[in-house]
């Protein structure tokens, strides 16, 4: 069984911070990392390898230091690691980069075919969660998103039943393969690696694919390829604080000055709430 | 693991890459197991390198874009009582021309991380994210390598170099090292501050790239023995300080007050005015000296570095000792290796080589000063007193006659500490640098 | 300006206001911009001074001091096939034979954007049994419906809602498409942009027009939350925009309203179709209501993470009429499931009123509330980031605030009871 995984490097947004002064991005010092949905993915793929016995290759797209995030994958046990990087792919938002990424997993499926395709749920940058989707309608594969566990795999029907997380529960659905999943968190949890599985992933050759190598058209990748552009970004309102009750003197007084103030200001909300006949 | 090495070396700080990269450089296959995420996560010092020796083992590393904050250009020294001090600095323009990089300021993870990469570039293999938890030994009990705490983790190789850290848990864990006792150890505490380029530029009276170090004696700890130091990085500038570890538990002070309480001293808030608190990070640094350096070979192996207890606490010399001392030790590894003798005595040129060099010399020498300090708290605090109110009677202007000032501070002196001990301490003192 | 090392004046990027989209690297004539880590760097020496990545920079990150007029991207003359696309389509999500909220809130602000553009709201409805839907989406809005209802419509399938969508946009030609960001909305959302190959924007707090060039103007924040984005779709159609459930306000739903409704007709999309085995429920926990629905919430955080206190945390969201949800520490220690995590990788929730009782409000819990109307903070800590935005602060103990404030709720609830 061979499954593909399209993996992220994104900067660690929990990080990053907006300098009060400047309204910009202060990404100095800020890791990039493996988006952490994506090492799930890789995770469940290459349990499923295991029980199948399959290989897993990852893929992703970006600039060349976006390697040390697909070593990151080999680490936890990945067999395969390309790298989707060429300046034709700069610029790309969700509909180019589903092209790419569609382009070189039909590349990686002339040579083998290709069962699987394993993605997390979003990327905790740009949030999302259209790759997916997008990359699987490219390619005709059957999707499946919010995939919180691979109930089984019938090699010889050739399908596949899965959990899907959705609004008001839990969904059983089987499919034909190939198909596309994308991951929840709770999906699985990435293991730590061994000490052979570490250097491997640390000596291993990543080859680096190009425009050329996926025989993309140079009007459906990068920018070219992109529909929507950003027109401008700036900081988000800041809520600045409000009223603010120290308890560490007096705190009945605290408590009830707050509660005078909050009744009295915001009795159109309470209201709204304790209006509703609970009968 | 199945494959084998010929050279295990534990931690990718300086004294661990040094290494590596002088053995990668003579084709020795070199493993380097760090447990920090990546080189320098896990390494905190006050920043300063010499440029020396750093180019025995990379002579191109200003060509190879080694982060260097700034080249320094001047060296204080500064005597401080609770709100004045003494200050002495010597300034060449030599070095900001033919002997440009003899020092320089660095930030430890930025470095530690371009260094370890140059090891990589030579052919070592560096592993990060990764804890060695034991020494593997033969039945005879040399040691065969090393065990780390992943799965499938025994590391096998001919000769294994411990170069981890003064916290070493493995040296008290093989018992290489006896734990330091507390009056060995000092505790540092660092913040990292700050500041436009242009302003430190100004404040330190320097030209871009260019930077100041400043190390600081006298009362900064309550009266305990310690060290301050302020350097100057690229736009920022680290200020620390560190007294004995047994000092803080007898003193019961708290290190982040004492440190509060030093950027507030008259002569160092100017300089750190309207700077943005980066960073705080603490470590040990080993106070030991020359007496304190436990048995630095054995059987299979070799120990480098802060976790040779290779130090020299005066003249602010911890990572090139850490540097030199690896090197030394790759060289006799690759010796070693040749006659296919990693036993103690195939090992022991690593001994000599070390004796031989600037580096056991100064610490032979300064073998008393440690101690020295440690028990002659007056320095820390009276002495620091009575310094800075004569300096203060001297230079205050009020009528009063230089003759009669000079006799107000004379007894002043007697008064807090008495001729005769003076003497002694001068003469102690410098019987402890000779 | 800067110059490099032969003097010719260069371009240079600021790193701390650069986002790392990329577009300078792909619009660079001569390709000398790489991208650092995520950061965008020119290379000076071989760098002609064009200003085109000063163009095209959407954060003003390129210095370039030559006078120049800064061209929008992409500044070239719409295709007039465009002209063809007219009216805001809004994808009305059917649940049990009813809209979900979220499409009568993008019926609402359809009709705002409709409005400033002179065209007409268009309600898309694929399902089954579904006919009293469409009335529905009158009354709140909805000039036109066009609805396919179809059996094979039942069960959300991307593969039956995704054809049967994409045929409505073929068919009708809106320029703008609105979807609730709902588990399904995004999903199909993103199937339809693909198919259709035109741009889709997810999340979107904010949607406007720029009535010069008629185009939605999309905002939402992207770098986990830390910085607001505008985006435009120029040449494609329609604009598609996903938008979270209460983003929008509810409009007034008015039975009088008069609409059309086109029946369409729908065949299945070739291949077998994946097949829904069992659908399970969730478990009804503690107060039995989804974070998502309460309109009021008391959220537990690290500092108050304490099974011993809990209870009374639960009596006060039952009190206020809401429910209890926690921050992910929480669920990491185990107190509390999962499914009440606010928070980036939890849920979005945007209550009347969120009670943080020792949140800290670190930056990805922060992403997850943002929505919120009124936050009350109780922590120790006056610092922290969760007080400093907090509309009301308390700072102490919660352990000893809380059941004073229960007291003072109830006593005040008795008070204005007749």
């Amino acid at each position: 069984m061979n499954i593909v995984c399209c993996i992220k490097q994104v900067p660690d947004t929990a990080q990053v911070k907006i300098d009060p002064d400047t309204n910009t991005l202060i990404r100095s010092g800020v890791e990039s990392i493996c988006n952490p949905y994506d090492l799930v993915a890789v995770e469940m793929a290459v349990r499923l390898a295991e029980r199948y016995s399959g290989k897993v290759t990852v893929i992703s797209m970006g600039p060349p230091q976006t390697e040390s995030a697909l070593r990151e994958c080999l680490a936890l046990g990945a067999d395969k690691a390309i790298l989707l990087s060429d300046r034709a792919f700069a610029g790309a938002d969700t509909l180019a980069t589903s092209y790419t990424l569609a382009q070189a997993i039909s590349r990686i499926a002339t040579d083998e075919t290709v069962d699987l395709v394993v993605c997390g749920k979003q990327a905790i940058d740009g949030d999302t969660a259209q790759t997916g989707p997008g990359t699987a309608t490219r390619l005709g594969y059957h999707q499946f998103t919010y995939v919180s566990e691979v109930i089984g795999v019938d090699l010889e029907k050739n399908t596949i039943t899965v959990r899907r997380e959705v609004e008001n529960g839990s969904e059983i659905i089987e499919g034909t393969l190939p198909a596309l999943l994308t991951v929840e968190l709770e999906a699985a949890s990435p293991g730590y690696a061994s000490l052979p599985e570490l250097v491997r992933s640390l000596i291993q050759e990543v080859p680096t694919w190009g425009a050329d190598d996926i025989k993309g058209s140079p009007e459906s990748l990068g920018l070219k390829g992109s529909p929507t552009w950003v027109k401008e970004i700036f900081a988000p309102p800041a809520r600045t604080g409000g009223l603010l009750f120290d308890s560490a003197e007096n705190k009945d007084q605290a408590i009830a000055d707050f509660l005078d103030v909050f009744f009295e200001k915001e009795h159109e909300i309470l209201d709204e709430l304790w209006s509703v006949d609970k009968g | 693991m199945k494959e084998a090495f010929d050279v295990a070396i534990v931690g990718a700080g300086p004294a661990g890459i040094s290494a590596a990269c002088v053995l990668a450089d003579a084709g020795i296959k070199t493993i380097v197991l760090e447990r920090g995420e990546y080189p320098g996560a896990k390494n905190v010092s006050g920043g300063v390198l010499y440029g020396h020796d750093l180019a025995r083992i990379i002579p191109d590393y200003v060509e190879r874009n080694c982060p260097i904050e700034r080249n320094i250009v001047e060296s204080r020294i500064w005597y401080l009582s609770r709100d004045a001090g003494y200050s002495l600095g010597y300034r060449d323009s030599i070095f900001a021309t033919d002997r440009k990089h003899n020092a320089f300021t660095v930030s430890r993870a930025k470095f530690d991380r371009w260094y370890a990469e140059q090891a990589r570039q030579k052919g070592a293999l560096i592993v990060p994210g990764t804890v060695v938890v034991d020494l593997l030994r033969s039945e005879r009990g040399d040691v065969t390598g090393v065990l780390t705490g992943r799965e499938d983790g025994e590391v096998r190789a001919k000769v294994t170099l411990l170069a981890d850290g003064i916290n070493s848990p493995l040296a008290a864990l093989t018992g290489f090292r006896s734990e330091p006792k507390p009056e060995e150890v000092a505790l540092a505490v660092k913040e990292i501050i700050e500041l436009p380029a242009e302003v430190i530029e100004q404040r330190f009276g320097v030209s871009s790239g260019d930077g100041v170090t400043t190390e600081v004696l006298g009362a900064i700890a309550g009266g305990m023995d310690s060290v301050g130091i302020i350097y100057t990085n690229r736009s920022s500038i680290s200020l620390g300080l560190g007294a004995n570890l047994a000092d803080f538990a007898d003193y019961k002070l708290k290190p982040y007050e004492l440190l509060e309480a030093f950027k507030e001293h008259p002569m160092v808030a100017p300089l750190i005015a309207d700077g943005r608190p980066l960073e705080y990070v603490a470590h040990w640094l080993t106070e030991g000296g020359y007496d304190a350096i436990p048995e630095l070979y054995g059987d299979g192996y070799l120990i480098a570095g802060d976790s040779a207890m290779l130090f020299n606490g005066l003249h602010r010399e911890g990572n090139n000792l850490a540097m030199a001392s690896g090197k030394m030790a790759a060289e006799t590894i690759i010796e070693a290796l040749s006659r296919n003798d990693v036993s103690r005595t195939g090992l022991a040129g690593y001994g000599k080589k070390l004796a031989d060099s600037y580096i056991l010399k100064d610490l032979k020498k300064y073998r008393k000063l440690g101690g020295f300090f440690y028990h002659h708290k007056e320095l820390f605090d009276q002495l620091p007193r009575l310094a800075t109110s004569a300096g203060r009677e001297m230079i205050t202007v009020n009528g009063v006659s230089k003759k009669e000032k000079q006799k107000i501070i004379s007894r002043n002196f007697r008064r807090g500490m008495p001729v005769l001990k003076l003497l002694r301490l001068l003469w102690q003192g410098w019987r402890a640098v000779k | 300006m800067p110059k490099n090392s032969k003097g010719k004046e260069i371009a240079e990027i600021i790193p701390d206001k650069c986002i790392g989209c990329q577009l300078c690297v792909a619009e660079c004539p001569v390709n000398v911009i790489t991208m650092e880590g995520a950061v965008a760097k020119i290379d000076p020496e071989p760098c002609i001074g064009c200003g085109k990545c000063f163009d095209i920079c959407p954060t003003a990150a390129v210095i370039f001091d030559k006078p120049r007029k800064k061209k929008v991207a992409g500044a070239v003359p719409r295709p007039s096939a465009l002209d063809e696309y007219q009216g805001v389509a809004v994808f009305i999500e059917a649940r049990d034979g009813h809209g979900a909220e979220v499409a009568w809130e993008l019926v609402g602000k359809a009709r705002e954007l409709a409005e400033k553009l002179g065209t007409r709201v268009l309600g898309f409805l694929p399902g089954t049994g579904v006919e009293s839907v469409a009335e529905e989406a009158i009354s709140y809005g909805c000039d036109v419906v066009h609805m396919i209802d179809n059996l094979i419509l039942g069960p959300y399938l991307p593969q039956t809602y995704g054809k049967a969508l994409v045929q409505l946009c073929r068919q009708a030609k809106p320029e703008i498409l609105l979807l609730g960001a709902t588990p399904l909305g995004r999903d199909l959302a993103s199937v339809v942009a693909t198919q259709l190959e035109t741009g889709l924007t997810a999340d979107c707090t904010g949607l406007d027009i720029d009535i010069q060039e008629r185009l939605l103007l999309m905002t939402r924040p992207t770098f986990g939350g830390n910085i607001m984005a505008t985006i435009f779709c120029r040449n494609h159609r329609p604009q598609m925009s996903t938008v979270r459930p209460k983003v929008m306000k509810l409009p007034q739903k008015d039975s009088s309203r008069q609409g059309e409704i086109h029946r369409l007709e729908f065949e299945a999309p070739d291949g077998t179709l994946p097949r829904i085995i069992d659908f399970i429920p969730k478990a009804a926990d503690v107060g039995g209501e989804d974070i998502n629905q309460a309109p009021v919430l008391v959220v537990v955080g690290k500092g108050a993470c304490d099974s011993q206190h809990l209870p009374m945390l639960e009596q006060l969201a039952q009190l206020m009429g809401g429910t209890i949800a926690c921050s992910r520490p929480v669920v990491e220690s185990g107190l509390l499931p999962y499914v009440r995590q606010v928070g980036q990788t939890g849920k979005t929730v945007a209550p009347k009123i969120y009670i943080g009782v020792g949140v800290s409000g670190a930056v990805q819990h922060l992403v997850g509330m943002q929505g919120t109307e009124k936050i009350i903070a109780i922590n120790s800590d006056r610092h922290a980031p969760m007080v400093q935005i907090a509309d009301y602060a308390i700072i102490g103990d919660y352990a000893e605030i809380v059941p004073e404030i229960i007291q003072g709720i109830e006593a005040r609830v008795k008070r204005s009871k007749p």
